[in-house]
Formats: C-alpha cells, structure tokens, sequence
C-alpha cells in the first residue's frame, strides 16, 4: 500500500505546474461572472463594468429547427437529449443553450461540450448542434489493502461504470479477499462479493421522476470471539482464539422518487440469508460472540431512506448540504428471524473558512432490539484511526480481532481542505484533507460499555486526488490505524 | 453567450476583485505593445493585441449564440499580484448565420449603454477585439512608484456560479450504502455531482517593465 502511496505521491509531483505564475495578473476562476467579494480599498475610482450572467438581450428571432448531437459513442442520445432545455420548435434562447450546455458537462459523461447553431432549410430556422467528447465512466469505487496481526494481508477492489448502457445507470461490483486465516490454512477462504445496479434519474410518466436499484452480496467471514476486544490470551497465536464463522448471501430492491433536485426518497426491502457456527473454543467461558443466531436464519428488513444533496462537487465541496434519514425495520412480518429496527442520521455541511472548504461531518444511530452484528455499528469504521485493536472493515469483513458491535454510535467531524494546485491530465485536482473527528459508542442503548477505545478522539491528514477514474485517498490516519 | 450588462458602479470592484481572487495565470505571449498617456490627471492605456490574440478565437466566436468577451486592463507593481488600477470592456458578439454579419455591442466606462458594430468579416472582428485605445487606468496617481506591468487577461463566456447551481441535480448512485470500505487507498464515491471541466477561458498577456516616469503628459 506504501508503493501504491508513493507512486501517487511521485505523480502529484510530477503534475505540479511549473513557472513563474506570480507576476501576472489573476484570472478569475473558470466560474465567475458576477464577483460577491467586496470592493477593496483602491485608488481608482472610476466606474468599470463587468461581466454578467445571461440575458436578457434581444432573442435571435430563430426557430431551432431541429437538435443534432455530435460525437456520441456510448451515450444514448435519448438519455442526452432528456437534459437539454432546448426543443425543436422552439425560439432560439442563448441562455437555455448554455444552461444545457451546462448541465451535460454536470452530468459527467462529457468532458466537453460546445453548442452551436448552423443554418436550418429555410431562412429562419436554425440547427442546434451539440458537439461532445465523451469521457471515461468506470471509475475505481474501493480499493483495499490492508494488514492485521491476525491477517497479515488482504485486499480488494470496486470498480463501476457510471453510465452503463449509455443510459445514466450505473453498475458497480466489488471484491476483498483475506484467504484462510492466519494458521488455520484448512479453513475456508474469507471473502465479500458486491454487485449492484442503480438507475438515479427514471423519467415515468404519471409518476415523476423514479429511483430504481438492486444489489446482491456474498460474504463468507469469521469473527473473533474473544473476551478482550484484543484476544490477548491467543496473541501468540491467533489461530486457538475462539471464533464465529459464518456466511451471508442476500440482496436488496430498492425504489424511490425523487422529490426535488435535491432530495430523493427511498423504500428498499433487503433479505439475507445468514449461517453461522462458533468455531475453536466455543466452550470456554471467556467465548463471546458478536450478536448472531447461530444455525442457519433469515434477515429481512424495510429499509426507507431520505437524502438530501446539494453540495456543489463531490471531490471539493464548498458549498451546500448532504443529509440523510434511514429507517429500518426488521420483523417476523417480513420473515425475518430478527426481530430490530435501526436509525440513522447523517449530515454534512460544506463551506468555508478562511477561504478554504471545511466539512462538518455528523453522524448518529441507534439500534433497538435483536439485530445481527452486522445491522449494529462498528465504531472503528467511523473513526480515522482507533487507538486499539479495532480497524475499520472492508466491505464488511472484519479482520481484526475486535468483535465489539455496538446499539449505539454518534460522530462528529471537521475537516479541513487546502488545494493543491495540480490540474494534470490524471491527477485533475488535489487537495490536503486536515481533520479531527470524535466518536462515542455504546453496546446498548442507555448504557456504557467498554470504551471503544481508551482514545476515542482520531485526526487524519489525507491527500486526496481526483482522476479520471475515481478520487483516491492517502490517508497517514489509515496508515497508522495500522500501527496503533 | 452570456451578453454583459451595462457597466455599473461596481466598476472596479468587481474588475479587481476578479483579478485578486483568483488564482495567478501564466502570460500567453511576449511582451505586448503599451503606450501609456496622462490626460486630465488621468493615466490612459493603448494596448495594441493583434500579434498576440489566438488565431483561433474570432472564428470561436462565430458559433452563432451570444458570447462574451470581458476584456480586462491592469496595472500591476513588479513583484506584486495584486493590481493598483484596472479597465475592463465588454464585446458581446453575435454571429448571424443567416445574414453571416457579426453584431458587436461594446460596453466600457465611457459607453456603458454600449457602442454597437455590424461587421461583416472575421478579420474585422479580430481588429475590433485586438485594440484598445483610451482605456482609462484612473488616476495618475495611482500608478505604483515603483516599476509595473500593464497585464491584460481577456475572459471568454466566464459563468457565474448562479448559472451552475442552476443546472446542478443530485444524480449519484445509491448513498450511505452498506459495506463501504476505508482504506489507505479508498476511493470517494460519487460521480454526477461534480463542477464541470471547462476548457481554460482566460488568456493573459503582459508589457515589459514601464515606470511611472516613462507616463507622458499628452
């Protein structure tokens, strides 16, 4: 994972602009128009004009014909055309031709877009022509590798395509692999096997516009089941710790509407099926298995979301709100041997401060009831770092030797971004993320449990780059998540 | 495409807050032609373009929708970013398809309604957008004491963040999703939403080194 660090690092490097850029005048960003910043103090005083947004000025008078796209190869034009705001038939509008100019390059596919018009068949009509140049669309969902005293390696990868079928779907799959655990080489191979499917924007008539998605999963893992969040009796050898080995393969459908730009609702029925047995000694007193039904038994829950977001990037927010609302129950009715009902909340606020894009992160969720270690909530996954044997999952396994899932988990976050100036052609922007988050769990609601560290306090700082295929984070709090 | 209003009392504040803000660019070219001139108290720039405008923008213009070209002035110390005095004038060019006649409104402090050109070829538009007489720097005494550059940036269509959030939509595939994973190396979800990659807009061209001294009385 070092090499993976440097080789990002040494490419960063290399991407920095070079040349005396101090001297010569600042343009403005590529997005301004109408400058908010207050006038500053100067010596000259006369009246100047500046650029304004579009306009109101007298309309061309030409009827657009008709609408050509230029330079599609993956993308569907029907799916393209759905986010224009321009019409065959309709008066020629500057302003709606650069808002759909716009909004193509918002959506990704593109990493250009012109518009222009040519002549029509007759005197008065006009051809509208959008010229694109399509862009890569898989991009790089996880990658993994990691290391813990009783897995001294293991790794993964996701990758999905943003815009399968040229339609605006998207389709992502992902895999971590561990193999048997350490001196246990005749146990089976843990693994986690993610696909999914997910159409965002589902125009209906008489419906709105849908959300629509499916995933399935299969996992097969083992939990420690030690006393001691460390299993420090087994340290010198892990292989004797007691443990609970299990599988899970399940799916879910998911279907929503979307109420605003912004904002989406979400029902989603999920089904797991679930076997598990304790493994090694299961009958020493100090065995302590993570909540499950041992046998074989079925997870079945309602899941409803809301989600609202307005950030304006997701690479480098500095502007706008993430929240999120989940509900989900899980009951006989739905035929499910667990019998729980879980909350979530989460919010993210992007501004800035001191010129530079801060997050404030919150996170908050309570579990109620007989609910799998899996529906529970893993402090160390919301952490940058965990003082203790606690480390964050991959795909939801968990290699470490800490079992302890908890009723109760709250966050709370700041981050910090200062851009880097790189606008290579791979490493198109770059950022040096500073942050400092708080963590607070509990085994069950009401009451206190073993802290989840003896620090539950964690700091990162993380270089993140965004490419062509995906934003990527060196993070020194992983790295010494490591090590802690 | 995105036509200018009429020059306001903004004035320079936007004209130099615009420069300030924003990141330092590389000069295009060579050092351009600057003839500077006191009059009235006042320090007026001519600023002669032709041998440096990109061959190409003029007939980048000619898309036939309404584009705009903010074409900005500046004076600014040797050694600093931050320029003492600015003019800035805007074309609002509008390539006529049928009639293939260019239609030029050119705003600045002295015609803030607009001065209006139907021009009938490409290479008049370029003489148009390439010289700047008479613009007016302010007052003389606010040319640094020190040696300064006359820098000229000129801003094809730049669009204002009101524009962007108007096309923004939250498109992403499903959030908060179960089973993501945090690694050394793990990727941020998240695609759609996304500041658009734009094509550099801004050309900036600079004199050589002038002094306050070398300003002539006209």
């Amino acid at each position: 994972m070092y090499a993976l660090l440097l080789a990002l690092s040494s490419l960063a490097v290399a991407a920095v602009p070079g040349g005396d850029a101090a001297a010569a005048p600042a343009p403005p960003p590529a997005a301004v128009a109408e400058p908010a910043t207050p006038p500053p103090a100067g010596p000259v005083e006369q009246a100047t004009a500046a650029p304004a947004a579009p306009s109101d000025e007298e309309p061309h008078g030409y009827v657009v014909e008709k609408i050509v796209l230029r330079g599609l190869q993956k993308a569907r034009s029907a799916a393209v055309r759905r986010h224009l705001r321009v019409r065959a038939g309709d008066v020629l509008d500057d302003r709606e031709v650069l808002l759909s100019r716009l909004r193509l390059l918002q959506l990704g596919w593109f990493s250009q877009v012109e518009a222009r018009v040519e002549r029509g068949s007759a005197r008065g009509l006009v051809v509208l022509v959008f010229e694109v140049v399509e862009r890569n669309t898989i991009i790089v969902t996880d990658l993994v590798l990691g290391t813990t005293d009783p897995q001294p390696l293991y790794g993964g990868l996701g990758l999905a395509e943003q815009n399968f079928l040229g339609r605006g779907f998207a389709l992502g799959g992902a895999f971590v692999y561990g193999g048997a655990p350490l001196g246990r080489p005749a146990d089976p191979d843990r693994f986690a096997l993610r696909g999914s499917f997910f159409a965002p924007d589902l125009p209906i008539r008489g419906l709105g516009r849908l959300v629509a998605g499916a995933g399935a999963w299969a996992l097969r893992g083992e939990e420690l089941a030690c006393a001691r969040p460390g299993c420090d009796p087994f340290a010198e050898d892990f292989s004797r710790a007691p443990r609970v080995r299990y599988r899970r393969t399940g799916g879910e459908l998911t279907l929503g509407l979307r109420t605003s730009a912004f904002d989406r609702v979400l029902a989603s029925w999920r089904a797991d099926r679930v076997s598990a047995v304790a493994v090694g000694a299961s009958s020493l007193p100090d065995f302590a298995p993570p909540p499950i039904h041992f046998g074989d038994s079925w997870a079945s829950a309602l899941v409803v979301s809301w989600e609202h977001d307005s950030r304006n990037d997701f690479f480098l927010p500095r502007d706008g709100l993430r929240l999120a609302a989940q509900v989900t129950f899980a009951s006989r009715l739905l035929g499910s041997d667990y019998e729980f009902s879980r909350y979530l909340l989460q919010g993210e606020s992007a501004f800035a401060l001191l010129g530079l894009p801060l997050r404030l992160q919150l996170q908050v969720g309570a579990v109620q009831g007989d609910a799998p270690f899996f529906d529970r909530f893993y402090a160390a996954d919301l952490s940058y770092f965990a003082v203790g044997p606690a480390l964050g999952r991959a795909l939801e396994l968990n290699f470490s030797t800490d079992s302890r899932y908890d009723a109760f988990a709250a966050m709370g976050g700041l981050e910090w971004a200062v851009p880097l100036r790189i606008h290579g052609r791979f490493l198109q922007r770059a950022y040096l993320a500073i942050g400092a988050r708080a963590v607070w769990s509990s085994a069950w609601l009401g009451g206190g449990r073993t802290a989840f560290s003896s620090f539950p306090l964690s700091a990162d700082l993380a270089l993140r780059f965004d490419t062509p295929i995906g934003a990527f984070n060196a993070s020194l709090g992983y790295a010494l998540d490591n090590l802690l | 495409m995105t036509p200018a209003r009429p020059p306001g009392r903004l004035a320079l504040a936007a004209t130099l807050a615009a420069l300030c803000a924003a990141p330092a660019a590389r000069a295009e070219a060579g050092p351009i032609p600057v003839a500077l001139a006191r009059r009235d108290g006042h320090v007026v720039a001519a600023v002669d373009l032709t041998a440096v405008l990109p061959g190409e923008l003029p007939s980048r213009l000619g898309n036939g929708l309404r584009n705009v070209v903010a074409l900005y002035v500046a004076v600014v110390p040797i050694g600093g970013e931050e320029p003492t005095a600015a003019f800035v004038r805007v074309f609002d060019v509008l390539f006529d398809v049928w009639e293939e006649t260019w239609t030029v409104t050119v705003r600045d402090p002295r015609t803030p309604g607009g001065r209006r050109h139907v021009l009938r070829s490409v290479d008049a538009l370029r003489a148009l957008l390439a010289r700047v007489d008479e613009a007016d720097l302010g007052p003389a005494g606010s040319l640094p004491p020190s040696r300064f550059t006359v820098d000229v940036r000129i801003d094809v269509n730049p669009i204002s963040p009101e524009l962007l959030a108007a096309t923004r939509e939250y498109l992403a595939g499903a959030a908060g999703g179960r089973g993501a994973s945090r690694s050394v190396l793990g990727a941020v979800a998240g695609f759609l939403l996304r500041e658009p990659e734009e094509r550099e807009q801004s050309l900036v061209f600079r004199s050589r080194p002038l002094s306050p001294d070398a300003v002539p009385p006209r």
